[in-house]
């Protein structure tokens, strides 16, 4: 009963004319920097910060958290077109999702991809108007050697999502970890592999790694035989357009399950979109019945990553809300947004400022079937560009991505990388290699290192640490069984296989 | 009709004896154009937040008749937007956030550039630090932590950020004024310290008083002391480390700088726009809200402060073993 008069409350709030205004102006925005490779969703809420300082704080906030989830929902869209991940939590799209495009299937995997966060966006707003209070503990039982287990467990199902051969997957994420090394040691300080070069003391961003392996190289590989058409062309009719029948019976399930796998590691303060997506995506291709098409096009293969980064955007709001932690980075520029509007995220927000959190809360319904709503019709705008010919396509893609990889951080250096990365893309290609396990590394690698450091200084150097709390306990295990599960089978079937001789 | 006037008023110029004149005509039409703030750090953080409300007050009340332009150049603790900025000798069109790691990354990192490349502006305010513990830690007051500690030498976790940075500090400063010794724990940024803090998974935090006194009148933390000379005005209850016999104190200051060799009028206008910004409403909401003790500090002093300051970082970061 309480929760219905809150959020009645907040729909008051949400529903009025200006707030709905500013919620549109936010999705919309939110829409067009998802879509724009490099300026992701924590430049594009920086940028509004001054803006809103004229609004009423709710306002401001509606405005700004409108562009958090609206990137969401724009971010699939360069993944799928033209193979191109706008932020990490969209790597996992590529996979399939541009191999739908180029079957002439981009809209049904666009169309997906926008409904499946539509669900699974709205069941996490649901789940935090629900139990919120309740999950803030849950968020912080997870200590440094839980986050380590989480993120091992994580790396481990890597191997799983590689290509035809394990062993290259495995090499590409090993390769990932490496290059995850260059730049500031985050616990002495010290510098790693830098050479002197101040562009390298963060270590290689990871939007220049991404496009380079990604768009980069796929283009470089079409320049092999450039008169031949990529993409089959896209009938542009309702019925092609649009997921099927077949389709929606295909990705319930997996929609399903990532909303609540997405929601729950969302919570997770540093953790994150990017490991929900992919958890996601290893998860569905264990379940399946053919786990062998993953990768080839399968619908699927969108709607399961695309759900759970969505959910984990509404789960990154509850340490936000309830503790005034950040669980992401767009979360943190939100943060600074509430300081600057003179509020202060924390326990007490709830009580102090009812009407603001329940306000922001309703906004986000709202918010996400104006997303729908937005993103559907412009899927036919976005299929049609892929009947562009090649020869002009590839030029532009270059040039987006250049653009998009320039203004991550404002230097030039990153598009060096960018291009450097792409002759590496172009050779892992040739070798058969999936840059996909690399790129989720070299994301992971700091978090991993990080955590695996803390614990084992507050345990002193003891490695039980990892197996005698209950959570990290579960999850190392779990790491273990999932690396070590072929070497298992391949015991398993050896004994089996002679039983089975013997029988006749 | 105009532009002979103008030409009279040239010609005039270049006949009069003395650069003076010169200087002083061009610094009363300075800023020409806008002028850049690079903020060191991230969109979102402290420093960040501190640019965009200067640049917010300065749009408002016009008090330049040029806007001032925010831009985030993060990466390294600072040393990419520092070379940048030091690059851009001689031009008074760019301004510099200056906190810290303003003097510690050219200290740890053997930088091509220092804080003697640069024009003090002027400094702000002081950031605060608190000595925070879990709302039902064992741990009541300095006192119980000192004597735990030196019962049990680096068993008790403190949570904190890179070494070298603030928390660090002031984790050393704790030990050294209490000749104990604790187990610096690692994050990635004051949240996840909090967080880890709340969690149980941590025993000792160090925190700005906003986000200190936030979590403990929530009840989920519990606040020790305050790393300054005299208690907060707005936390009185707060005892400071001082007070329970630790000779532990420490301020971060917020400041601003320019590249180095920049007209000395221009630095005077940048000086004087900046004394206004200090005056607006704007200005003294960020004080009260982000808990910052005002420290307003022209140019020449601020240089001075830099130089002391710079002779203690030297220290403090070789006592820590951080400088080889």
């Amino acid at each position: 009963m309480d929760v219905f008069q809150h959020i009645l409350l907040g729909f008051q709030v949400a529903l009025s004319v200006q707030n709905l205004f500013f919620c549109f102006v936010g999705v919309t925005i939110g829409t067009l920097i998802g879509v724009l490779p490099g300026i992701g969703p924590v430049t594009g809420v920086a940028i509004l910060i001054p803006i809103t300082f004229g609004m009423h704080a709710t306002t401001a906030i509606i405005t700004m958290a409108g562009v958090y989830y609206g990137a969401m929902y724009g971010g699939s869209t360069t993944s799928i077109l033209i193979n191109v991940p706008g932020e990490s939590a969209s790597v996992m799209t590529t996979l399939d999702g541009y191999q739908m495009a180029r079957q002439g299937r981009a809209g049904p995997a666009l169309g997906m991809a926008a409904c499946s966060s539509f669900i699974a966006g709205t069941f996490a707003v649901i789940m935090l108007t629900l139990i919120a209070s309740p999950l803030a503990d849950y968020a912080l039982s997870f200590g440094p050697p839980e986050y380590f287990a989480l993120t091992f467990m994580g790396l481990t199902l890597v191997t799983s999502l590689s290509g035809e051969s394990m062993l290259k997957g495995i090499v590409s994420g090993v390769f990932g970890l490496i290059l995850a090394c260059v730049g500031i040691d985050a616990v002495s300080g010290e510098e790693r592999f830098t050479f002197g070069n101040i562009y390298l003391l963060d270590g290689f961003g990871f939007i220049g790694v991404a496009v380079g392996l990604f768009a980069v190289a796929e283009v470089l590989v079409n320049l092999e035989e450039p008169l031949k058409q990529v993409f089959v062309k896209t009938e542009l009719k309702l019925r092609t357009l649009f997921p099927n029948r077949q389709d929606w019976r295909d990705c319930l399930g997996p929609i399903g399950r990532s909303a609540i796998l997405g929601f729950f590691v969302g919570v997770l303060p540093g953790a994150g979109a990017t490991i929900a997506s992919f958890l996601s995506y290893a998860t569905e291709k264990k379940l399946s019945k053919h786990p062998e098409k993953f990768g080839t096009g399968i619908i699927e293969g969108v709607a399961a990553p695309e759900g759970a980064n969505n959910a984990a955007a509404g789960g990154a709001m509850v340490p936000l809300l309830t503790l005034g932690i950040p669980g992401s980075g767009t979360t943190a520029v939100l943060l600074g947004a509430l300081l600057i509007h003179g509020l202060r995220p924390g326990p007490l927000l709830f009580q102090s400022s009812p009407d603001f959190v329940w306000g922001v809360i309703a906004s986000m319904y709202i918010g996400n079937v104006m997303l729908l709503i937005l993103n559907l019709p412009l899927v036919g705008l976005f299929a049609s560009m892929l009947r562009v010919p090649y020869r002009i396509l590839m030029p532009l893609i270059i040039t987006i991505s250049a653009v998009g990889v320039f203004a991550t951080e404002n230097n030039i250096f990153d598009m060096w990388v960018m291009f450097g990365f792409g002759i590496v893309g172009y050779l892992m290609r040739k070798l058969d290699f999936p840059p996909a396990p690399a790129v989720l590394a070299l994301v992971l690698g700091p978090l991993l290192e990080r955590s695996l450091r803390q614990s084992l200084t507050i345990s002193h150097g003891d490695l039980s640490i990892f197996f005698t709390r209950p959570i990290a306990a579960v999850l190392t295990i779990g790491a273990l069984v999932s690396l070590f599960s072929p070497v298992f089978r391949a015991v398993w079937e050896s004994t089996r296989t002679p039983g089975k001789e013997a029988r006749p | 009709m105009r532009t002979s006037v103008r030409r009279v008023a040239v010609t005039l110029a270049a006949v009069l004896p003395g650069l003076a004149v010169v200087a002083g005509i061009q610094a009363a039409t300075f800023p020409e154009k806008p002028i850049t703030l690079v903020v060191h750090a991230s969109a979102g953080g402290g420093s960040d937040i501190f640019a965009r409300t200067l640049a917010a007050a300065f749009e408002k009340e016009k008090i330049l008749p040029q806007p001032i332009v925010v831009e985030n150049k993060p990466g390294g603790s600072g040393a990419i937007a520092f070379a940048y900025v030091g690059g851009k000798k001689n031009d008074p069109y760019f301004l510099l956030t200056a906190v810290t790691s303003f003097l510690t990354t050219p200290i740890l990192r053997k930088s091509q550039v220092e804080y003697k490349d640069f024009t003090p502006i002027a400094n702000f305010a002081f950031d605060e630090y608190m000595v925070i513990v879990k709302a039902d830690s064992k741990y009541k007051s300095m006192k119980d932590i000192v004597s735990d500690a030196k019962a049990s030498p680096k068993k008790l976790t403190v949570g904190g950020t890179q070494l070298g940075s603030s928390d660090s500090i002031c984790a050393y400063l704790i030990e050294k004024a209490a000749e104990i010794q604790l187990n610096y724990v690692v994050f990635n940024s004051g949240g996840e310290v909090n967080a880890a803090l709340m969690g149980g998974h941590i025993d000792i935090a160090v925190a700005n008083p906003g986000e200190a006194l936030e979590l403990s009148k929530a009840n989920k933390v519990r606040t020790l002391g305050v790393f300054s000379e005299k208690r907060l005005v707005g936390a009185p209850d707060v005892p400071t480390l001082k007070e329970q016999g630790l000779d532990a104190i420490y301020v971060q200051n917020r400041g601003l700088v320019a590249p180095g060799g920049i007209p000395g009028d221009a630095r005077k206008v940048l000086e004087q726009a900046m004394l206004k910004y200090t005056k607006t409403d704007i200005y003294k909401k960020y004080i009260k809200e982000n808990m910052l003790s005002e420290a307003w500090m022209d140019g020449p002093t601020f240089g001075k402060w830099l130089d002391a300051e710079n002779a203690r970082y030297h220290e403090v970061l070789k006592a820590m073993g951080l400088l080889k």
